[in-house]
């Protein structure tokens, strides 16, 4: 009880999350990224060909031409905001917390104190293990809307949040 | 059992039975009668081993509570008492001609894993909420399903919160319209849907049904119309009030409240204190002049089976006065709150609402008026009509807009007919978002989301600045406090 203060708080003075330096996600997750666009503008492409190929009265220069401009537009709108929305994206972790920050319109930042952990998981899809990559996805008692899923961390570095965030969560029960 | 077991075969079966009544031509019904039969008596067997292999127990050195169930899958359910969160017990007409309760316990955490005992009767019911609520006492109780228990002496409390029928029928008439509106609309319109699957199957002469119709359209005038649809809301409103509040008691046991309401369908419902996450009370133009408000204790919900729970995991107290609303929350948050610090948003929230609300719509609809249908505007006056609607209550809900915060709570208020109040305290604050737009960062207004186990709060268009020195106030006090959340 001796050691017990209680002054008044300088608010100033407390850590500030938004001057935190965010590490941005591994450089090799963009070729993910890359790898799953393609497969997804692959999968477009076989499907107008298909159409194209099997109805008679689409068969025409006006026709391939609008298909073509459209199939392009898409693939634009497709890449490009991944790409920057992959660029936005970085986590940090603090002695107490972790933070998460995405959004390509809007910056939007999420904060998960450890003591607030209920669990967290660990994933990898195929291509991520291609480049050693995983994901973490950290899961708290407020739902889906509060839990957060981090892609692209180096596997090592994955493990180690998570072994930290076990560890966290184990010494608070 | 006989009964829930019969009753999910018929829920399943019951269309193609339909059908084959309908089909079948008369000799056939004996044949019919007999599967129906055969049916009936797989029922009672199947019914008749569930209830067998239907045990529970209390195993008070683990401090964990056991079921197993199962024919054929048996399965074993393992509940750490610590982890749960509410017990329910509940009675539907069924179980009260029977005599029976239904017992369900929640428990909290991404680990879904609900357990609802159907047949139960009263003394052991209650025992079995009071054990499992109270897991300090060591003593090794075996309940089985069957089994009789020597009920112990009830200590019945004298009701500290009683909502007499006067009170119901001010709520009743100054609450929920909208969702009373809500369900008369699907009511109308599954009847509607009946009606036109009648005319249908019966081919019925549809153009003299629509004939009837359309005279009875145009003898009643529009005003009798919406006058008899505000009297049918309001009678709605107040026998859904009257069925699910009826007789709502509140009882203080050792730290927590007990809840008991309802008319046909009777709740008794346990309220620990701490595992309320947000306490709201809401109040609007009506029940202010009636001096009544509602309030509402959200509890830690199952996010997989959100929608279901969000119900149970309510506890709604309709109509109290200010003085227990005092007493309430000098019982669940330990004091009464404080407002605080102050926080208004940017005039930034008007636009947005004007814009989406005012300005979109208008242009929508003058634009129709000018280009499809002529007819529209006819009823062009009827947009000012709307200007002024709307816009009062978008003034109205900017004005009631506002976050308050001192070291121990948190207070948001926002609406713009039912005044809304809602309650937190920082230690039971999970997460915590931020958003900005980028288009304003140069005018410092971003949004904010505190994330509870009770769902999300948000208080948007903030002076962003503000928000964040707050949000790290908050960060501090979770992190460094030692209460538990729930």
């Amino acid at each position: 009880m001796e050691n017990f203060t209680n002054e008044t708080l300088n608010l100033n003075s407390l850590p500030k999350y938004e001057e935190v330096n965010f590490s941005p996600l591994h450089k090799n997750y963009f070729k993910v990224v890359y790898i799953n666009i393609a497969i997804t503008l692959f999968i477009f492409a076989v499907g107008i060909g298909v159409l194209l190929f099997t109805i008679q009265e689409l068969q025409n220069t006006s026709n391939y031409l609008i298909f073509g401009i459209s199939y392009f537009v898409f693939a634009i709108i497709v890449i490009f905001p991944s790409i920057a929305s992959v660029k936005k994206r970085g986590f940090a972790v603090r002695e107490k917390d972790i933070l998460y920050k995405r959004g390509l319109i809007s910056t939007t930042t999420t904060v998960i104190p450890f003591n607030r952990v209920q669990h967290v998981a660990m994933h990898e899809g195929v291509f991520s293990r291609m480049f050693h990559l995983a994901q973490i996805q950290i899961y708290t008692a407020g739902g889906s809307t509060s839990d957060i899923k981090i892609s692209g961390i180096e596997k090592e570095r994955a493990e180690n949040i998570k072994e930290l965030l076990t560890q966290k969560i184990q010494n608070h029960i | 059992m006989f009964a829930d077991t019969f009753q999910s075969v018929v829920r399943a079966m019951w269309a193609p039975l339909l059908i084959v009544f309908l089909r079948l031509e008369s000799e056939k019904y004996i044949l019919v009668g007999l599967s129906f039969l055969g049916i009936v008596i797989l029922v009672g067997v199947i019914a008749f081993l569930k209830y067998r292999n239907f045990t529970f127990f209390l195993d008070e050195e683990k401090q964990e509570f056991i079921l197993s169930k199962g024919i054929l899958n048996k399965s074993r359910i393992n509940i750490q008492l610590s982890k749960i969160q509410q017990v329910n017990i509940n009675q539907s007409i069924i179980q009260k001609i029977v005599g029976v309760y239904s017992l369900d316990i929640d428990t909290a955490g991404t680990d879904k894993k609900e357990i609802s005992i159907r047949a139960i009767d009263q003394d052991l019911a209650l025992i079995l909420k009071e054990r499992l609520l109270d897991y300090d006492n060591k003593e090794e109780v075996d309940l089985d399903e069957n089994q009789e228990v020597i009920p112990k002496e009830n200590n019945h409390a004298k009701p500290f919160l009683k909502i007499s029928y006067a009170t119901l029928f001010k709520v009743g008439i100054t609450s929920k319209y909208g969702r009373t509106i809500a369900i008369l609309i699907t009511f109308i319109a599954t009847l509607f849907q009946a009606f036109k699957d009648a005319v249908d199957t019966f081919e019925l002469d549809e153009s003299q049904v629509d004939s009837v119709f359309e005279q009875g359209l145009g003898m009643m005038s529009v005003l009798i119309l919406i006058f008899g649809l505000l009297v049918i809301v309001l009678l709605i409103n107040i026998a859904r009030t009257f069925i699910k509040h009826f007789d709502f008691e509140i009882v203080k046991q050792k730290n927590s409240l007990v809840v008991t309401h309802g008319l046909f369908a009777k709740k008794n419902t346990l309220l620990n204190p701490l595992k309320v996450q947000i306490t709201s009370f809401s109040q609007n133009f009506f029940q202010k002049k009636f001096r009544i408000l509602d309030m509402n204790m959200k509890q830690a919900s199952n996010n997989e089976v959100q929608e279901k729970q969000k119900k149970s995991s309510v506890i709604e107290i309709p109509g109290c006065d200010s003085v227990e609303r005092d007493e309430i929350l000098r019982i669940i948050l330990g004091k009464i709150p404080e407002k605080g610090q102050e926080f208004v948003p940017n005039f930034r929230y008007l636009i947005f609402r004007i814009l989406f609300l005012v300005i979109i719509p208008i242009v929508i609809f003058v634009a129709l008026s000018l280009t499809v249908i002529d007819d529209l505007a006819f009823y062009l006056p009827l947009i000012f009509v709307y200007l002024v609607l709307v816009g009062v209550a978008i003034f109205f809900g900017y004005k009631n807009y506002r976050m308050y915060s001192n070291p121990e709570f948190i207070i948001l208020k926002h609406g713009a007919w039912d005044v809304e109040n809602e309650i937190i305290q920082p230690h039971k604050i999970q997460g915590i978002t931020t958003t900005q737009y980028f288009w304003h960062k140069s005018s410092d207004v971003g949004h904010l989301t505190l994330h509870t186990a009770a769902g999300d709060v948000h208080f948007h268009f903030g002076n962003f600045t503000e928000i964040k020195q707050l949000v790290n106030y908050w960060l501090y006090q979770v992190e460094t406090s030692t209460e538990n959340w729930m």
